[in-house]
């Protein structure tokens, strides 16, 4: 394989923002899924006495897959392949990404991982409720935790309640 | 005729009040979930899934039809209303049936695409209750070979008629694929891929996945490019309803669309993208008004698709219900549905399941007649839906995502695999790859392996047990076709 990263930087012409279009790190993402996947692979055993194929046999093509697709994609990457991101309601691609609404959105879906035990599913639901219409340029604070503490709350008493899937209530106060 | 009698025994389940009610729970709940975007009825039978588990699969099988069929009502309603299509099947809805709501003939538009929808539904739904007795009779034929062959026509064809190239769809697939073995081994009891997490071994939950592509996924690319979100509503004012001239200008169209829709939804990777687009086309060359196509909006143009895009969903349930075999992400969700349930499509459901079978296909002709009632009277209470404001509907969206996936298990490594997936959701929207060959990937991987080692353990060993009967050796070679095809016609064509 010719070194993604020796590559010269795009002297011609190109059009505006080439490099910035040349995502190596995908190729590389999903080359390195495959070894991983590969390597857990092999500790398995390749063959069964009668089934011919063991356990081992189809996750290390699968991992095999996944190298090879991924060095595929280095090369088209390479060869200069274009990444025009997907159409989508409410989505205006014209513009330039705002970083500040990704990060708050991601947030979205992380800070309930760490709150969800401790405070329970409600206070969680609305954090996660806040921080995405924040993302979505909700400046009033308040009113978006008072909106998702409030679907929470109709949640936790739907779901857990009423329908027996186990969400926590409020540990703080004692109710599970 | 059997399939008569079978299809009185369906109506009975289906009729029972019970059951009529879950019907119609699932008929409004799909046409809420079409109208809004952001959330489409993959994801909300996936939300479903832990809930439903409880309840009698009859039952839930008959929701989530209505489900289905509700999202492209309710697609189809956004579509001309508002320009912007609620499900994919309704993209083409929007061209001219967009441009009609804007002269003021909304009205008319809506009921062509509803009247069609159940016109080609119900159409769809005769020839699906006639076709599929027959095709599961074949499919006893089918041995572990043949059934692996046809897995890998499925994913080739998937792969690589979805997405903007064939690697990025393989690249899909195989991270589908990847996902799908981790957990212990079905047959030999060995714990794979799990990094000695004892939470891992049940595998990768299906709904961690769903709920990270689509709903936090979908959340965090829309909110990092969100275009404002103004809503602007036609008025549905003026020649309210269909003339009789649009009835002459619309029955042709709705037969052509179940012509195509139903065949093509069948096949695997055909989907309601490609036959509502050849229908669109047809109809803009057949018709006798040609020039209204593109400027004021022609009904033919909106009556073709809508009854393609019903009828391709009656067409997913033929390969579904009697192969096993889902063909698009939400038919991928029902296999899982039918799995949870430790029921296995095929054959053997016919035989065993008559009940589920039946009654299922009997509340589609039900559920088509309910949502024609309950779309064109309360069309203006659907639409009011939009007045949602963004920041809160998205929000929403992500709570029930964690409703869902916690709920599954109250455990923080699947919230935490959650948002790891959304990330990787949010990528695969970025660099436009596309996402239905991971699931189908993860859902059908472990039935292809299962296949793949029973038929090498029959044969004992000898990889050419693959090709031995006739019927692998040319699913084998049309998945070689599909996979090739792209690259021949770009040889031949510059000579």
């Amino acid at each position: 394989m010719s070194a993604p990263g020796g590559l010269p930087a795009p002297a011609s012409p190109a059009p505006v923002g080439r490099s910035a279009t040349r995502p190596w790190w995908l190729g590389v993402a999903v080359a390195v899924w495959g070894l991983v996947w590969l390597y857990g692979a092999l500790s398995l055993p390749q063959a069964a006495t009668y089934a011919v194929v063991g356990p081992g046999f189809f996750p290390a093509a699968i991992g095999a897959g996944l190298v090879v697709l991924g060095l595929l994609l280095l090369v088209a990457i390479a060869r200069g392949e274009r990444f025009e991101p997907q159409e989508a309601e409410d989505a205006d691609l014209s513009r330039p990404p705002s970083r500040a609404s990704f990060w708050m959105a991601t947030a979205a879906g992380v800070v309930p991982i760490f709150v969800i035990r401790p405070l329970g599913f409600p206070i969680a639901a609305a954090f996660a409720f806040a921080l995405t219409a924040r993302a979505f340029g909700s400046r009033r604070l308040l009113v978006d935790l008072a909106v998702g503490l409030a679907l929470g709350l109709a949640c936790w008493v739907l779901f857990s309640r009423l329908l027996g899937l186990s969400l926590p209530g409020f540990p703080p106060l004692g109710v599970s | 005729m059997d399939a008569l009698h079978q299809l009185g025994s369906g109506f009975v389940v289906a009729l029972a009040p019970i059951n009529l009610l879950w019907a119609f729970a699932g008929s409004v709940l799909g046409t809420a979930i079409g109208v809004l975007p952001g959330i489409g009825p993959a994801l909300t039978i996936a939300l479903l899934l832990p809930v439903t588990t409880k309840m009698n699969p009859t039952g839930a099988f008959i929701m989530f039809a209505g489900i289905l069929y509700g999202a492209m009502y309710g697609g189809s309603t956004t579509s001309i209303l508002l320009n912007t299509p609620g499900e994919s099947g309704a993209i083409m809805t929007a061209l001219e049936g967009n441009r009609m709501a804007r002269r003021g003939r909304g009205a008319a538009a809506l009921a062509t695409a509803a009247i069609g929808s159940v016109v080609a539904g119900t159409l769809a739904t005769i020839v699906l209750t006639f076709a599929a007795p027959t095709v599961a009779e074949l499919a006893f034929v089918f041995g572990p070979a043949d059934y692996f062959a046809l897995m890998v026509v499925a994913f080739t064809s998937v792969s690589c008629v979805l997405g903007a190239s064939r690697v990025r769809g393989f690249v899909s697939l195989f991270a589908g694929l990847a996902l799908g073995v981790m957990g212990i081994d079905a047959q030999t009891g060995q714990a794979r891929l799990t990094f000695g997490s004892p939470e891992l071994l049940d595998g990768m939950e299906l709904v961690v996945v769903l709920v990270g592509l689509f709903a936090i996924g979908e959340t965090i690319y829309v909110a990092s490019r969100y275009s404002g979100g103004e809503v602007l509503m036609n008025p549905l004012a003026g020649g309210a309803w269909m003339t009789r001239e649009d009835w002459a200008r619309s029955w042709k169209p709705w037969l052509r669309g179940t012509l195509l829709g139903f065949p093509i939804g069948a096949l695997p990777a055909g989907g309601s993208e490609i036959p509502t687009f050849l229908s669109y086309m047809v109809e803009r060359r057949l018709s006798s008004k040609r020039e209204e196509f593109g400027r004021e909006g022609a009904i033919e143009g909106v009556a073709g698709p809508e009854a393609a895009n019903n009828a391709a969903a009656a067409g997913v349930l033929v390969p579904l219900l009697t192969l096993g075999l889902p063909t698009s992400a939400t038919a991928a969700i029902l296999l899982a549905a039918f799995q949870n349930y430790g029921l296995q499509p095929g054959p053997y459901l016919f035989l065993n399941n008559p009940d589920l079978v039946w009654g299922l296909i009997a509340s589609l002709y039900i559920g088509n007649v309910m949502l024609l009632v309950l779309n064109l009277p309360l069309v203006g209470i659907w639409v009011r839906l939009l007045l949602i404001p963004r920041p809160w509907l998205y929000g929403g969206i992500m709570v029930f995502g964690i409703v869902g996936v916690y709920g599954l298990g109250a455990s923080e490594l699947d919230l935490a695999f959650m948002a790891l997936v959304g990330l990787a959701g949010y990528a695969m929207r970025v660099y436009d790859f596309p996402i239905a060959p991971a699931l189908l990937g993860m859902i059908l991987g472990p039935m292809a392996e299962t296949q793949l080692r029973r038929a090498l353990a029959i044969g004992q060993g000898s990889p050419w047990t693959l090709v031995e009967s006739p019927l692998s050796a040319t699913l084998l070679v049309l998945a070689l076709a599909v996979l090739l095809l792209p690259t021949l016609l770009r040889r031949i064509r510059p000579a």
